[in-house]
């Protein structure tokens, strides 16, 4: 379908678009005319990524400063469909327009996903394929090489040296089998191919770490120019994402890796010493004179770069002390011993980063400086040694990433130590968390960097969270609604039980019998009524686990067990993966499953029940977080004091915007339809924190219903959902053809011009008959407060 | 960085082996003694059981029993090990002592070069007595730095103690800070939540009194109370705002100096001028100089006189006075002054006066002081 949206012709793959889906293309222009970042809700399932590809596409082919698309999304399969989006849109942009464009579409992900050497592909975890790919590939091994050495490298990734740089791939759009597919035959190692051709990609494509994380971002993004327009999609989990980049934690057992990883530094100096003193005397002689890194124009092969943000780096010499490769070392175990006497303590303690670093300094006399410098200055030492077997040193890396941090960040930051794994625990099993507080941090440069930073996912509400959060201002903010010809979802809130009890996962009745068994009988109801897949959703393992022996006590999951498979999500993501494969064979095969998971885990986030995979989701309890985490606690400390998030504000932001995915799970497109149920009373006042697409379509008698009651409306909603029902019947409603487009835009002139012209009759005469717009938006209040007095 | 934190199942059983060592010298070992304590002395840094140094020690010095050690140890010089590694407990106490005599600061170098220069000196030196690499040359070295260096050292010293100081007071400032904030913050919600309870009741109270919509009784409560929140908070932020917190000072790293290249000249402050009420304005004579002896009989005589000298009498004054006044009216014109008194815009007297008094130059007009 081909259209225009002002002057810009948008090309779009398919031959019906939804009104939501218009109005969302429309908005992203404006974004981009505009100049700054927006926020915008899309309901799940409307088709927001091929939308967002095919006007950005569009915008970039129509202007000529041709902005690259940086697309970054959660997921390896997220990804993946988002590069096939672009290849299908780009597919039918050649069709349509008769000639091929000069267009370069590549994704990136990690070296494990995109290996082709025989022997590290089959490293089962993702570091060590990076540091066994590193020294493979390092510079100084190609040096040997060439020095006649024996030593083994990668052909996949020397051939690569053989093309000319900016043209190791045709133009065009490459997904990631098709890259893995491209290289195999060419002999091209995927990874650096993508990575080498970043800087001539029209729309790259790759996860959040790659742009957010800033000791990636450093080696991957840098080059990125300032007119890029950045989309983060699926963001709603954004503000944890940024935070975790900038967090790390250490035990015991790292710490004594680290210490090991010391001493084998110590004595490969030593060795060095002896054989090639030279080497490091260039290493001291550059560090003198502060060339930094001044030959690594392709650090690529780095060991590990800087964690801190780009402009909090240090642009200075290394100092003085620890210059020296030796005095390197022993000030590192100074640090680590430091750290490990920190360890013995047997209490909490929570200490902001200037007051550790006094405390570093009076015992060992460790200052900061040298101490912001050590990710660095390791980084140096171990290229200067020429390791290859990286993967040891990792934990020292850790180390290093850690005092690096420390060192930079006097704020925003707080470093707490948790002697016990839980409170019942008597064998001390420390881990120290030094936890960035702020999410603003990390994400702030990218801001600051990019003109145009699109933020958009189908669960974002309340908005205004966002930018708060995240300390930006935005050019546009906004929730769309679903147009639906038949209404395709029943959203209810389930407040009590058939009893009349009041159901809740509050803490205080949450292992009550009379509401756990009030629970079992809502789940035994709506596997009765319900055809094919259920998936039910708790706040957290623990109150799973426990309410699951309770119903197996009361005899309620036998009940369950004769209408659907009973599976169960567990933290091991393999038996889960299981759980879920068995799951989906018993929804084809007609009998239906029941799938009770987490509302935290990786069920809730990752996976679609689209269709008969999904009829029904169960929201069983508010998905508060854990409340008496440290971390938790010191970050709503901060949010209130920094941003003035108070607490319940935000932990309910943070329980309904998951909630929210939870429920967005089973509906996957116009055609789908789906039950979900919100089953506790707290629901029915946090109701307005729900998308605005749930909200309009959670009717007021809906919205406080005991079991029976949900039974009966998800009983009648079924029988509606199960009259044949064509395509046709959408048309002109819910989808648009090209002629409702045009019909929908003429009105929209009319109106525009019925508003000029209204305008201009108000400027002539009557100015003060100005209707004052009301500000507290009226109408969200009136059910909750009434709802509320009948408590 | 992942956050998964790896708690191995190993971790705690390992721990309790490594710490369960046994005391070099009586041979007892945390496993039968649990209640075990470890002690160094840091003359030689052998590790013993605290009843070991009780036993050994109670006396008076004594050898330390370890073979092949021969040093004698003080009872008092025990303490406990902080760091697990010997070694390094033993380089922090070198360190510390480093520390004391190389206090120079970053701001005492020409550039950072020099400074870093600096730093790795002493880092050789410490190295060195670390590892036990021409110790005695060393200390040599060291010793006649800190004797050379003493008053610069005091002074960083000193100047290091005082950023301490302001440092904890800083932080305790800001514990204090937090601490009512954070009380705002409670009190805060508690008035909410009263506004919202007294709210509720008034709108119960409305519903059963009038007969209006009853939708629309409850939005006008809500409104009203979600004005009042607004107002409240913004009143807060105002507040919040004019924080008398913005006192952000520099985190100085201090550090220390041999004959080390590129050293500032340390330059004493200028000392403070006595104060001066004329501002600059000297009463120079301009006609006439005074000499300091006049031959003058009767005068010289009054000069030795012990009876006009005990009373304060000084010839010099007496000259000095009668010099001014013989000279006193020289470069006035006084039909200059009348004539300018009378074009009206003449400044009066003490304005002259004063407007003499600020430029440097001193007006003869003026010189009469007496
Ligand atoms: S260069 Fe490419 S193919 Fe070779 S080891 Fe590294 S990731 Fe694998
Ligand atoms: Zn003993
Ligand atoms: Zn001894």
């Amino acid at each position: 379908m081909k259209f225009n949206i002002d002057t810009l012709p948008v090309l779009f793959p398919y031959p019906r678009i939804y009104p939501e889906q218009y109005e969302y293309m429309c908005d992203l222009k404006r974004t981009l005319d505009a100049g700054g970042h927006c926020v915008l809700e899309m309901p799940s399932g409307t088709g927001k990524t091929v939308s967002l590809l095919s006007l950005i596409v569009a915008y970039q082919q129509h202007h000529p400063e041709k902005r690259k698309l940086i697309y970054c999304s959660r997921t390896m399969s997220e990804i993946e469909k988002a590069l096939a989006e672009l290849k299908a849109l780009m597919k039918y942009r050649t069709e349509q327009l008769g000639y091929e464009e000069e267009f370069r579409g590549l994704g990136l992900t990690s070296r494990k996903n995109l290996c082709l050497h025989p022997s590290v592909k089959r490293e089962k975890s993702g570091s060590v394929v990076d540091a066994r790919c590193r020294s493979l590939t390092a510079g100084f091994v190609k040096e040997k090489k060439e020095r006649g050495e024996d030593v083994e490298v990668c052909v996949y990734h020397d051939n690569l040296d053989l093309l000319e740089p900016h043209n190791l791939i045709p133009p065009g759009v490459w997904t990631l089998d098709g890259l893995l597919k491209y290289g195999e035959q060419q002999k091209l190692c995927p990874y650096f191919t993508a990575r080498r051709m970043m800087p001539f990609c029209n729309v790259i494509i790759y996860s959040y770490h790659y742009l957010l994380d800033p000791k990636i971002a450093e080696r991957v993004s840098k080059e990125l120019s300032k007119d890029c327009i950045v989309v983060f999609d699926e963001a709603h989990n954004i503000d944890n994402v940024c935070i975790e980049s900038l967090s790390i934690d250490l035990t015991e057992d790292s710490l004594r890796k680290a210490t090991r990883g010391v001493n084998n530094l110590d004595r490969k100096i030593t060795e060095m010493k002896s054989t090639d003193a030279e080497k490091l005397q260039n290493e001291y002689a550059k560090l003198v004179e502060g060339l930094r890194e001044a030959d690594e124009a392709r650090n690529e092969d780095a060991f590990m770069s800087n964690p801190t943000l780009p402009d909090d780096l240090l642009k200075e010499a290394v100092p003085g002390n620890i210059r020296r490769a030796e005095h390197f070392v022993a000030f590192l175990k100074r640090f680590i011993e430091y750290l490990k006497t920190r360890m013995k303590v047997l209490h909490v303690i929570s200490e902001t980063p200037p007051s550790f670093l006094n405390h570093l300094k009076e015992l060992t006399f460790i200052e900061r400086k040298p101490l912001r410098f050590c990710a660095e200055r390791l980084t140096s030492l171990v290229r200067t040694l020429e390791l290859t077997n990286i993967e040891d040193y990792q934990p020292l890396q850790e180390v290093a990433t850690f005092a690096t941090l420390i060192a930079t960040y006097e704020t925003g930051f707080l470093l707490i130590l948790e002697p016990f794994e839980s409170e019942t625990a008597t064998v001390p099993n420390p881990i120290l968390h030094f936890t960035c507080l702020d999410a603003a941090i990390a994400i702030q440069p990218v801001f600051d960097r990019f003109s145009s930073v699109i933020i958009t996912s189908g669960t974002m509400s309340p908005l205004d969270m966002y930018p708060k959060m995240l300390n930006f201002g935005t050019v546009i903010q906004k929730s769309y609604t679903m147009t639906l010809a038949r209404k395709s979802f029943l959203p209810m809130v389930v407040t009590r039980g058939s009893d009349q009890g009041v159901v809740s996962s509050g803490f205080q009745i949450r292992n009550d019998p009379s509401v756990v068994r009030n629970y079992g009988n809502l789940l035994t109801e709506f596997c009765k009524l319900t055809p094919d897949g259920v998936v039910v959703f708790f706040p957290s393992y623990l109150y799973m686990e426990s309410i699951i022996s309770m119903w197996q006590g009361m005899g309620i999951l036998d009940v369950v067990w004769k209408y659907k498979l009973i599976l169960v999500e567990t933290p091991d993501s393999q038996e889960t993966s299981l759980a879920l494969e068995t799951y989906r064979t018993a929804c084809n095969n007609g009998r239906g499953a029941v799938l009770l998971c987490v509302a935290r885990g990786k069920v809730s986030e990752g996976i679609d029940f689209d269709h008969h995979y999904g009829r029904t989701v169960l929201c069983i309890g508010v998905p508060f977080q854990y409340t008496e985490s440290r971390i938790l606690k010191a970050r709503l400390e901060f949010l209130r004091e920094t941003y003035r998030i108070k607490e319940n504000e935000f932990l309910s932001f943070d329980a309904m915007r998951h909630a929210a995915q939870c429920l967005g799970r089973v509906l996957r497109g116009k055609d789908d339809y789906g039950i979900m149920v919100l089953a506790d009373k707290r629901f029915q006042k946090k109701r307005s924190q729900l998308p605005k697409w749930i909200q309009q379509a959670l009717e007021d008698r809906y919205s406080s219903l005991s079991v029976d009651q949900a039974a009966a409306a998800a009983k009648a909603f079924l029988r509606e959902m199960s009259v044949p029902w064509t395509r046709a019947e959408q048309e002109g409603v819910s989808t648009w053809g090209p002629e409702d487009l045009a019909r929908h835009k003429a009105k929209m002139e009319i109106e525009e011009i019925r508003r000029l012209e209204e305008e201009a009759i108000n400027a002539n005469g009557a100015i003060g008959d100005v209707v004052m717009e009301d500000e507290f938006g009226g109408d969200e209040f009136d059910d909750t407060v009434l709802a509320e007095l009948d408590v | 960085m992942s956050r998964a934190a790896q708690r191995s199942g190993a971790t705690p059983s390992k721990r309790l082996a490594e710490d369960g060592d046994i005391c070099p010298v009586c041979k007892s070992s945390r496993y039968l003694n649990p209640n075990m304590r470890f002690l160094v002395n840091p003359e030689c840094y052998h590790k013993m059981c605290e009843s070991c140094v009780d036993r050994i020690f109670s006396h008076g010095p004594a050898p330390c029993p370890i073979a092949g050690c021969r040093r004698t140890l003080r009872k008092a010089k025990f303490r406990k090990q902080t760091f697990e590694d010997i070694q390094v407990e033993r380089e922090v106490d070198i360190r510390r002592r480093m520390a004391k005599t190389f206090n120079r600061r970053e701001d005492d170098f020409v550039s950072l070069l020099d400074y870093n220069d600096y730093l790795e000196k002493v880092e050789n030196f410490t190295w060195n007595l670390i590892n036990g690499v021409d110790i005695e040359e060393t200390e040599k070295t060291i010793a006649a730095y800190a004797e050379e260096n003493r008053r610069e050292i005091s002074r960083n010293e000193s100047v290091a103690a005082q950023e301490a100081q302001s440092r904890k007071a800083r932080a305790a400032e800001e514990l204090e800070l937090i601490r009512l904030r954070r009380e705002d913050a409670r009190r805060e919600d508690e008035l909410e939540r009263r506004e919202k309870a007294d709210m509720r009741r008034g709108i119960i109270n409305k519903l059963a009194t009038t007969d209006g919509d009853a939708a629309s009784i409850a939005r006008e409560g809500q409104r009203v109370v979600l004005k009042k929140s607004l107002a409240r908070r913004a009143a807060i932020d105002k507040q919040r705002d004019n924080d008398p917190f913005a006192a952000s000072t520099e985190n100085g790293e201090a550090s220390s100096g041999l004959i080390f290249k590129g050293l500032k000249k340390w330059v004493p402050p200028a000392p403070e001028k006595p104060y001066d009420p004329f501002g600059g304005w000297s009463v120079e004579n301009e006609y006439f100089v005074l000499q300091d002896h006049y031959d003058w009989d009767w005068l010289s005589q009054a000069q030795t006189d012990i009876r006009h000298t005990a009373g304060g009498y000084d010839v010099n004054d007496y000259c000095a006075r009668a010099l001014c006044e013989a000279f006193s009216g020289f470069g006035v014109f006084i039909e200059d002054e009348v004539a300018g008194r009378n074009v009206g815009s003449a400044p009066s007297i003490a304005t002259a006066a004063a407007a003499v008094t600020g430029s440097e130059k001193p007006d003869v007009n003026m010189d009469d002081i007496f």
